[in-house]
């Protein structure tokens, strides 16, 4: 693990020295790594590397399933979110999650997006409407749907379901959204479109994405992790990272060597 | 951030409502009343049975009396009845299931296989009494004219296996009820027979019959030996519903407790007994609770065949 | 044979007649036999799943030869009566919609309960799913009789009287396995990532089964009820020592009440021409009723797979 560059922006969160085990599985090693807050941090590395795993234990999605643990630190708003009282549900609105595939729930646009608010705010009618609007324009879904919000979410396409899980998550107003290879399933136009989206929304939100992509990384990204076999190997600005990596392995990967 | 205008929710804390604990409460309680409802079940029979058993001990179950004048009754006669019936059933019922099975998965073109099955699937639907009404309408005449004066003449000399043929012939008893219950019973395990022959991948049927062999002998050799435990499973879970039925057989079995070796004569069964008895019995009396212990008799040997039928069938679905 | 046109490639050279030419077909005695077992195989195949499908059809044609005459307004609008009276079916037809109306009332709610237990709480409760699973299958299959029995001794004995609560009672014990298993089935349908966008959100697990997975689950789950439903219409078993049966227009659970099945069994044993016939009519009725909500569910569940 090399020096974590000194970068500006204050940590929304700060994971020290974390190790998390599927069972007998040590997937994660010691990781340490700032989330800085209104930047988007980029997680590249090869299937397996422990990426994917490190954003589920953000929301503690890992709680889920019996024979997952982790030890060490994950600071967020002061508190060490790995602690035994740390209520979920609380931490699962203020740390929102974007999935690898489209996850529209079974009920309408609407209610897709009032689902995630009512669980932890009373709004009246108005309030609500204004907030299903509000999140609709900013994921730019707005112009397509107006007319058919009460319809079902199913029956949009791939790249508007995936627009909608977003606001659907964001409509809760976290303070963190993670997103897991968000655009892995969707075509090149609505890819581009999820990757203008990032950049409007870091102005509100700390934005953390594991992506395969080393393109979409280097677009999106203010900082870029490298993980290899469950370690993070190298930490830095976007720009950086992609032009002078400072580890070989980091070379390695970003010049298709393997992964 | 917007958030901190409307200051964000504490991390930790106790839990605002604790949805989570009684759901899961409710939910656990229902799923107790499921084990109390057959709990209850094998405990009430058992209640009911006790002053027969205290009357006449074990030997109630081998007893073939069953007489409200003299009030002595034995559980021998019904349950003999109930157990020749239902291995007729299945002895009738496997061979057919088996072949529509077949027939269904390896024979016929998946469309027409689906319409048939769905057919097939239907006289699983059709309730127990319209089999009965069935039965009584069509088959006992069908039986009473052709099929028992014929094997009378024919098969009823022939030595050994004589005497089962032998008797007037009513149309009614055990070999009607055994073939009413056949036909009730087979869509339940050529279901059950079709699955289990659907769910077999298909590259060792594929290359069995690559070897040259014929569609029977990849049947007889591949799909069959695959297979067993779930198809005893099947046949099993039809024996189960064929010793519990009741309405079907009521109407065809003649209702005689009779025990003997002709096929055609009148018997009764454990569920038609009840059926036909229980109304004339009088709360708290000693025919009462033999009806009771008949029920319990019933409902150990249904539970036991049902508990064989699920291990064999669980066995593949956890391979 | 025609079926054997449908059979895979690989045995096509073996078995039809556009290659009995000498070359392909095996010539020793040997081969000839398999052959012919083959042949009397697949013959016995046909011939069983014709006999069925006969069955089947001679059902249907005995239930509407002898019933449908009994299809007139009388029917549905006289009660039954004594024989010679014009009777009709139209409080056994009532008496059946309340009890079977009120088991589904009774039993889905349960069924969906102990179905979403067995598909949501396997992590935690392993051991005891495992035996409530097996325990609700035995149920399934149960003897209906001794359910009906069951009702007899807890619910009429202590009431003191036969009603059509207790009837609906003996039916929702019938309910709730079929419930149960489609519920189980179609909740384990509902794909993981649907409950982890769920949870990510920050919603209980309570909110997520009854808001998010049930409501996927909605159409298999509705079914389940349906199929249960169609199943205890036809009962008739567990009716006789609890609801009865009742010659006069009654519509109170509290009473005695009238019902198809139990009428039926009543009358088709009867001596006397118009009871028999009302039998069949009654019959014919339910029949039909059962088969409709069958049909309509596969059919149904045929376009959604779709």
């Amino acid at each position: 693990m090399t020096v974590v560059e000194k970068n500006p922006a204050p940590a929304a969160i700060s994971v020290r020295n974390l190790d998390f085990y599927y069972g007998a599985n040590h997937a994660l090693k010691n990781i340490s790594i700032d989330f800085p807050q209104g930047q988007v941090t980029g997680m590249i590395g090869p299937s397996g590397c422990g990426k994917s795993t490190l954003l589920r234990v953000l929301n503690r999605m890992y709680d889920l399933y019996p024979g997952q643990r982790a030890t060490g630190e994950v600071i967020f708003d002061g508190c060490n979110i790995l602690g035994p009282r740390v209520n979920l549900n609380v931490l699962r609105s203020r740390v929102g999650m974007v999935f690898q595939k489209p996850t529209p729930f079974p009920m309408s646009i609407y209610d897709n997006i009032a689902f995630g608010v009512r669980l932890h705010e009373r709004l009246d009618r108005a309030a609500m409407d204004g907030r299903v609007e509000d999140v609709l324009r900013r994921v730019a879904l707005w112009p397509e749907v107006r007319d058919r919000l009460h319809d079902s979410a199913a029956a949009l396409s791939g790249g508007q379901q995936q627009r909608l899980c977003i606001a659907r998550t964001i409509a809760t107003r976290p303070e963190v959204v993670l997103l897991d290879e968000p655009t892995s399933a969707l075509d090149p136009v609505s890819t581009a479109r999820i990757e203008e989206l990032l950049d409007e929304l870091k102005a509100d939100f700390t934005i953390a994405i594991v992506t395969h992509n080393l393109q979409q990384a280097a677009r999106c990204a203010d900082q870029v992790a490298f993980f290899y076999m469950g370690e993070v190997v190298e930490v830095d600005g976007a720009d950086r990272m992609f032009t002078a990596p400072r580890e070989k392995r980091t070379q390695d990967y970003i010049t298709g060597r393997f992964g | 951030m917007d958030r901190s205008a409307t200051s964000p929710s504490a991390l930790t804390g106790a839990v605002k409502g604790n949805g989570d604990a009684v759901f899961a409460t409710i939910v656990r309680c229902a799923a107790v009343l499921i084990l109390l409802g057959l709990g209850g079940m094998v405990a009430v029979m058992a209640w009911g049975a006790r002053a027969a058993f205290a009357r006449f001990g074990l030997g109630f179950v081998l007893d073939k009396a069953w007489n409200p004048v003299t009030q002595h009754f034995g559980a021998a006669a019904p349950m003999f009845g109930t157990l020749v019936t239902s291995l007729l059933a299945i002895a009738l019922a496997v061979p057919l299931a088996f072949g529509i099975a077949v027939w269904l998965t390896e024979i016929a073109s998946p469309r027409i296989s689906g319409v048939i099955g769905t057919l097939i699937q239907l006289l699983a639907a059709v309730p127990s009494i319209i089999f009965g009404m069935w039965g009584f309408a069509v088959l006992v005449p069908f039986m009473a004219h052709y099929v028992e004066p014929f094997a009378n003449h024919t098969l009823g000399h022939v030595p050994g296996i004589g005497q089962l043929f032998h008797g007037a012939p009513y149309g009614t008893g055990f070999l009607t009820g055994g073939m009413i219950l056949a036909v009730m019973i087979t869509p339940f395990i050529s279901a059950v027979m079709r699955d289990v022959f659907l769910s077999m991948p298909a590259v060792l049927k594929e290359s069995a019959y690559g070897l040259g062999m014929t569609r029977w002998e990849v049947v007889r050799r591949i799909i069959l030996p695959w297979s067993r435990t779930s198809v005893v499973g099947g046949i099993m879970l039809g024996l189960g519903r064929a010793l519990g039925e009741t309405m079907a057989i009521t109407f065809v079995i003649g209702n005689a407790n009779h025990i003997g070796w002709s096929l055609f004569s009148p018997g009764n069964t454990i569920a038609s007994l009840i059926a036909l008895e229980f109304p004339e019995s009088a709360v708290g009396s000693l025919k009462f609770s033999s009806l009771m212990a008949v029920g319990f008799l019933l409902m150990l040997i249904s539970l036991a065949t049902l508990v064989c039928s699920r291990l064999l069938l669980r066995t593949r679905a956890a391979g | 044979m025609a079926g054997q046109e449908s059979v895979a490639a690989t045995t096509v050279l073996m078995d039809t007649d556009c290659c009995s030419s000498g070359r392909w077909q095996g010539n020793t005695l040997s081969d000839m036999r398999r052959r012919m077992v083959d042949r009397i195989a697949t013959g016995l195949c046909w011939a069983a799943t014709a006999l069925v499908l006969l069955m089947l059809f001679s059902i249907l044609f005995v239930l509407i030869r002898n019933g449908i005459g009994g299809l007139r307004w009388v029917t549905f609008v006289h009660v039954t009566l004594p024989p010679g009276q014009a009777g009709g079916l139209a409080n056994a037809i009532v008496g059946s919609l309340i009890q079977t109306g009120l088991a589904v009332l009774i039993g889905a709610p349960v069924g969906l309960l102990v179905g979403i237990y067995l598909a949501e709480f396997t992590s935690t409760d392993g051991r005891l799913i495992n035996l409530v699973r097996f325990v609700s299958d035995l149920l399934l299959s149960a003897p209906s009789i001794l359910v009906g029995l069951f009702i007899y001794m807890v619910v009429v004995v202590p009431t003191g009287h036969f009603s059509g609560l207790a009837g609906a009672l003996a039916l929702s014990i019938l309910v709730v396995p079929v419930v149960v298993r489609t519920t189980e089935d179609m909740l384990r349908l509902v794909p993981l990532s649907m409950r982890e966008a769920a949870i990510a959100l920050g919603a209980p697990r309570w909110r997520v089964i009854l808001f998010v997975c049930l409501r996927a689950a909605r159409d298999g789950v509705a079914t389940g009820i349906l199929l249960a439903l169609a199943r205890v219409s036809g009962e008739t078993a567990p009716l006789l020592f609890t609801s009865l049966g009742n010659m006069n227009w009654s519509v109170s659970p509290a009473a005695p009440m009238a019902s198809l099945p139990v009428t039926i069994y009543q009358y088709a044993g009867a001596a006397y021409a118009d009871w028999t016939a009302l039998a069949w009519t009654g019959a014919l009725l339910i029949t039909a009723g059962i088969l409709m909500i069958n049909i309509t569910v596969r059919l149904g569940l045929g376009r959604n797979r779709k």
